[in-house]
């Protein structure tokens, strides 16, 4: 009976294994996609992802949006505007934007207490890069693809409140992620005819990068508003007295938005806790500090699982974009990259530090069913049974947005009515659009190339 | 089996032997509210087998319904009832549109901009124009609704002739161009002049959007607006709220 008890409680770890066993990384899921992505076959990569999903077709939404399935669905999203279906683009942004901004809500207790017993990956997708603010910014670009201004700004909008909530309530005033956001929303409310917004999201835009293909737009939207800013004024001086041709009226404006590589994705990564210590020692609480450095003294099993950044992937690209065979001059707008690891870097201690507390839970465990089987060896083995099930679901929470560009660069140029052909390249991704262009009118043309 | 855990934050009134509880010499899930508790007696044997089960089984017991969710089903608005009621998302749904449609149509029914129309004997010709959208949610459709109740609920009150919306499209289309036949609210006097419509009816929505780190609110405001075509003076306005929120 006693020996059945023991077995009994190494058996029911075996059943929640098999229940778990199934649920590999996130990065697991999205691995045949990314490998697609990388041999430049975007169309391939739908489809793994759709497989993924359970959905037949690129339009179809999962059942159940309420997990994980809204990352994959995310990626979607940017794999279909890189492939050009915007309006499919929109309706995958639009429901992940809901579905994550759901999931960062309801992030609760129970999903932290699961994070720090059972496994990273427990709780809800919580989105810990501040990468999200990008879906509002990226649907903008479907929006003004499809030529259409009040979707645009609604997109503007939205992304104006997570722009205050990123400022205001996480403090993070110089997030860069928001100055692509403020260059394309002042251009949406440019041709909206509303200058004052217009240049209160070009002000936003400038303190984060140069834009001096924004002068003429800022020039002769100062001339109509009455938003003033140091960052405007000092435009407007820089290039007074400069003639630009056409003017408004005359021709029509064209930009270029150009996203290139993909930002690093999350894998998982064992190491030896004794290393671990090391690389949160400032941090760690004394009685987990004391009881890991007892396991670390032990010297058997002891590795922590957590979730570390892969390389960027192409980041390096040199994105370029022409109308009628002439460059326009292209700006970096945001090095997504570079802002997601920086986010990273604020909470690595504390995903490790969760990893390890997860590590001496298992030990405490452990020790329990040993304790309580008076040392036996039948308690020993439960004990090492229930150890090794509990390590083995532990999986680091590798859940992220994978397909999210690395870096965008901008153009933006005025050009004389009538038919052009823009042709935006990057990565050996290549896109050409004939465009027509009305006088005043204007034309944004996209390229996302995630390889 | 008599050993509980507890989220409440505090020990359990059951707490009685807390010597006799399993020893965790890293007591960290306390500091997430877990208590472990014990039943006062029970024989030796029995119970080491019970401390032995109950860390598997309840570790097992909340990994398991971690992942577990009700199964998704599709149910019928005439069965049940309650159906309209519970709020999806921070979007318009039915019950808002009617709220928002009842409260301003209501003020409407009452306006002097009505008798006028009474008066004429269903002959004033009115057009009821688009529903600008200037809120952080994709409700186009939602307007779209809106826009289809108030001109049945015009035609329904005998007191005008509202033209039909076809006619609209088309001479929005002649005067923007079929190539960007969209309405544009700049235009609006020149569509009613086209049309032989005297007055039209349109409206806005705005939001005031805010988050915050638990909780996402978003006030609709619906404005909706009789204006008279030839001297561009608003006859009627009225506007009505409604709130909506994720938490």
């Amino acid at each position: 009976m006693k020996g059945l008890g023991f077995l009994s409680g190494g058996g029911i770890c075996f059943v929640v294994a098999q229940f778990l066993a199934g649920c590999g990384g996130h990065e697991l899921r999205t691995i045949q996609a990314r490998t697609a992505l990388d041999a430049g076959q975007p169309r391939q990569a739908i489809e793994y992802i759709n497989h993924e999903l359970g959905v037949g077709a690129d339009k179809d939404m999962p059942a159940d949006l309420a997990g994980d399935n809204a990352l994959l669905v995310l990626d979607r999203g940017t794999i279909q505007q890189s492939l050009t279906q915007f309006a499919l683009s929109e309706r995958d942004f639009e429901a992940s934007d809901k579905a994550i901004d759901m999931l960062d809500l309801a992030h609760n207790a129970g999903d932290s207490i699961g994070e720090y017993i059972f496994s990273g990956s427990a709780g809800r997708y919580n989105d810990q890069t501040n990468a999200k603010h990008l879906i509002n910014t990226l649907n903008m670009i479907n929006y003004l693809e499809t030529r259409d201004l009040s979707g645009a700004k609604v997109e503007a909008r939205r992304l104006g409140v997570m722009q205050r909530y990123v400022k205001d309530e996480l403090k993070e005033p110089n997030n860069s992620i928001l100055g692509l956001g403020g260059f394309l929303a002042g251009f949406v409310y440019e041709k909206s005819g509303n200058a004052d917004e217009a240049l209160r999201w070009y002000d936003d835009a400038l303190a984060f990068a140069g834009y001096g293909s924004l002068s003429t737009a800022i020039r002769e939207l100062a001339s109509r508003g009455s938003y003033k800013s140091p960052r405007i004024a000092k435009v407007i001086s820089a290039t007074e007295g400069v003639v630009d041709s056409p003017s408004a009226e005359d021709g029509g404006d064209v930009i270029c938005i150009v996203g290139y590589g993909r930002v690093p994705h999350k894998i998982p990564k064992r190491i030896p806790i004794g290393l671990a210590l090391t690389m949160v020692a400032d941090n760690i609480e004394p009685t987990n500090r004391a009881a890991a450095n007892r396991l670390a003294a032990k010297g058997l099993v002891t590795w922590i699982n957590y979730p570390a950044m892969a390389p960027e992937q192409g980041g390096w690209g040199v994105p370029s974009c022409t109308i009628d065979g002439q460059a326009i001059p292209m700006t970096e707008a945001v090095n997504v990259s570079a802002e997601v690891i920086a986010q990273w870097r604020k909470i690595e201690g504390k995903i490790i530090l969760s990893a390890i507390t997860r590590l001496v839970t298992r030990y405490a465990v452990g020790e329990g069913i040993e304790q309580a089987g008076n040392k036996s060896p039948l308690a020993l083995i439960a004990s090492l049974g229930a150890q090794a099930t509990l390590t083995a679901l532990d999986t680091p929470d590798t859940r992220s947005w994978e397909t999210l560009p690395a870096r965008v660069a901008v153009g933006r140029v005025r050009v004389p009515p009538g038919r052009h052909t823009v042709t935006a390249s990057a990565r050996s991704a290549t896109r050409t659009q004939p465009i027509d262009v009305a006088r005043g009118g204007w034309v944004a043309v996209s390229l996302q190339a995630l390889r | 089996m008599g050993r509980i855990w507890t989220a409440q934050g505090g020990r359990s009134s059951r707490h009685q032997e807390p010597a006799r509880a399993v020893k965790f010499s890293e007591a960290n899930l306390v500091e997430y509210g877990f208590v472990v508790c014990c039943p006062p007696t029970r024989s030796p044997k029995r119970d080491r087998m019970s401390r032995t089960l109950f860390v598997p089984f309840t570790l097992g017991f909340l990994a398991l319904t971690a992942g577990c969710g009700p199964r998704n089903e599709y149910v019928r608005g005439s069965q049940q009832p309650g159906i309209d009621s519970a709020a999806m998302s921070t979007g318009l749904d039915k019950q808002d549109i009617q709220q928002m449609l009842q409260e301003n149509l209501n003020n409407l029914r009452v306006a002097p901009v009505m008798d006028t129309w009474r008066k004429g004997g269903g002959k004033t010709i009115v057009a009821v124009f688009p529903f600008s959208n200037e809120t952080t949610e994709h409700i186009e459709s939602q307007l779209g609704a809106i826009l289809g109740e108030a001109e049945t609920w015009l035609v329904e009150s005998n007191a005008v002739t509202v033209v039909a919306r076809e006619r609209q499209n088309q001479i929005i289309a002649e005067i923007e161009g079929n190539r960007n036949a969209v309405f544009n609210p700049a235009h609006v006097a020149q569509y009613g002049k086209q049309l032989g419509a005297q007055y039209f009816l349109t409206g806005k929505v705005q939001t005031s959007d805010e988050r915050t780190e638990d909780a996402r609110r978003v006030q609709y405001f619906f404005f909706m607006q009789v204006i008279e075509i030839e001297t561009g003076a608003i006859r009627w306005q009225h506007k009505a709220y409604v709130t909506k929120m994720v938490r």
